[in-house]
């Protein structure tokens, strides 16, 4: 790019001294420009290495925010199903059925043994301890309630019936005996039964978990007291 | 530089000493244009960075913000107050709507009324918080257990004698809840009639009445939840202006009858 070299032939060369001032001007010019740039390098370089850092470290801190927040704050696991889906289904055994809920005079023959919903008599059964079988009409009605009616064959053990008393929450739960059972124990809720073979099967602790007052019957929370009391009631 | 090149110098350009006139050409051009495009799209980037960061910053802060309010497990004193409270409620319902049966008496029946739709209403809204929090109504746990958990400020609920009955509740897991009336008491007012039926119903309320404040004198030290305080402290408010109320009809009625079991 030096002038010189552009010169057309038979243009008288300028004066050696004229020439080298130029020279020297030139070159001073271009070692203030390569000065300029090799700073303007330096700063760039350094801006550069300041933002991929910045980037870096910004990154990983936003990161790590995100990451600690999710992590401290994920759902604990449920031991229960509930929130009032009360399908139960993870509950060996476990039945589960469609009633109606009407209210009727007289009898009713019900699909169920022992019933589990369905139409059923004005008068709840009060809520307790029975030792004497109770009107299927009137026990339904408590299962509309919330409340889980535990029934068991006359002929277990005095043993069994205390350990099965002791498994009982105190209100919203009917303890009656009752023959002709499926099996020995049988728990109903509205729309759900489990039969169990004795007291010690743990599914009657899930099963009162999952159903006792649940959300999915047709009146939760409606009582279980006020109503009438059936025979034999302790 | 590129000596001890590391992460930070990724992209960046070693400073040389021979400089090309290339590079001063392009140096020279890059110094006389005005770079609005590069511009534009640095600043481009820039607003989507601190758009995204933001996002991140205001997810963050709501996720971790939820952990000054965890929602109450099941063996909580938040559960455990929700689900003891609504067995003792359903039990205030049962006496008033059994006294309304057996009296005439304007004054209580009125009372009765009151305090049957104030407590049926208060246990649906127990029942609800443990719907909401995804607990079971049931607990494994014996009744009352969450009485005798630790207060937040670290009372145990076990220590026994005098003291306040907040913060060092003497219950322990399985006790019948404070004021619930026995079978027996319960029997004696459904075989009541007229006078003799209200002192049984007014003598019994009241203890009905002092063991819930017991229980929501209970719940408050052991709870941030902004609705179990706000429910405690209505129920302290309310039953004790109930107490008052009912000694006076009471002592109108010949004072509180004498309960056997």
């Amino acid at each position: 790019m030096t002038p010189a070299s552009d010169r057309p032939k038979g243009t008288p060369v300028p004066p050696a001294v004229k020439q080298q001032s130029v020279k020297q001007e030139r070159e001073a010019q271009r070692q203030a420009k390569v000065a300029a740039f090799k700073q303007a390098q330096k700063r760039k370089n350094r801006n550069k290495r300041i933002g991929v850092w910045a980037a870096v470290v910004g990154g990983v801190a936003v990161i790590a925010v995100l990451v600690t927040s999710v992590v401290l704050t994920l759902p604990k696991n449920a031991t229960y199903s509930g929130g009032g889906t009360g399908t139960g289904t993870d509950i060996a055994g476990v039945a589960l059925f469609e009633n109606t809920s009407e209210h009727v005079e007289g009898t009713v023959d019900y699909p169920q043994n022992p019933p589990a919903g369905g139409p059923h008599n004005q008068y709840w059964l009060n809520c307790g301890i029975y030792t004497e079988e109770q009107v299927d009409e009137n026990a339904v009605h408590s299962l509309e309630h919330g409340a889980i009616w535990v029934t068991y064959d006359p002929s277990i053990s005095d043993a069994e019936l205390t350990k099965l008393k002791e498994l009982l929450p105190k209100t919203y739960v009917v303890l009656s005996p009752q023959s002709d059972l499926p099996s020995p124990i049988v728990l109903s809720g509205w729309n759900s039964q489990l039969q169990v073979n004795n007291a010690s099967d743990a599914r009657i602790a899930d099963f009162f978990e999952e159903f006792w007052k649940s959300n999915n019957v047709p009146e939760p929370g409606a009582a279980c007291t006020g109503a009438i009391d059936g025979p034999g009631k302790v | 530089m590129t000596a001890n090149s590391s992460i930070g110098d990724a992209g960046v350009d070693p400073v040389d000493d021979d400089v090309t006139d290339e590079e001063l050409a392009a140096f020279d051009a890059e110094r006389s244009s005005d770079g609005s495009s590069r511009t534009r799209v640095v600043i481009a980037a820039m607003a989507v960075v601190a758009i995204v960061v933001a996002a991140v910053i205001g997810f963050s802060v709501g996720r971790l913000s939820t952990l000054g309010h965890p929602i109450p497990t099941t063996e909580s004193a938040e559960a455990g107050f929700s689900r003891d409270m609504q067995v003792h409620h359903n039990q205030g319902v049962e006496l008033a709507m059994l006294i309304r049966d057996r009296t005439d008496s304007v004054d209580v029946r009125t009372l009765a009324y009151d305090i049957a739709t104030t407590q049926a209403q208060q246990s649906g809204q127990l029942y609800d918080w443990l719907v909401q929090w995804g607990l079971p109504q049931n607990s494994r746990q014996p009744d009352m257990t969450w009485m005798t958990l630790p207060t937040l400020a670290g009372a145990t609920g076990h220590a026994h004698g005098g003291g306040d009955p907040a913060s060092t509740g003497s219950h322990t897991p399985g006790d019948p809840m404070p004021g619930l009336a026995t079978p027996g008491q319960i029997a004696w007012l459904t075989a009541a009639d007229g006078p003799e039926a209200e002192r049984v119903f007014l003598t019994l309320m009241i203890a009905h009445h002092q063991g819930a404040i017991e229980m929501a004198e209970a719940l408050e030290p052991r709870t941030t939840n902004a609705a179990a305080l706000s429910f405690a402290k209505a129920v302290i408010a309310s039953q004790e202006a109930e107490i008052d109320l009912m000694t006076g009809m009471l002592d109108d009625r010949g004072g509180p009858v004498a309960l056997a079991d």
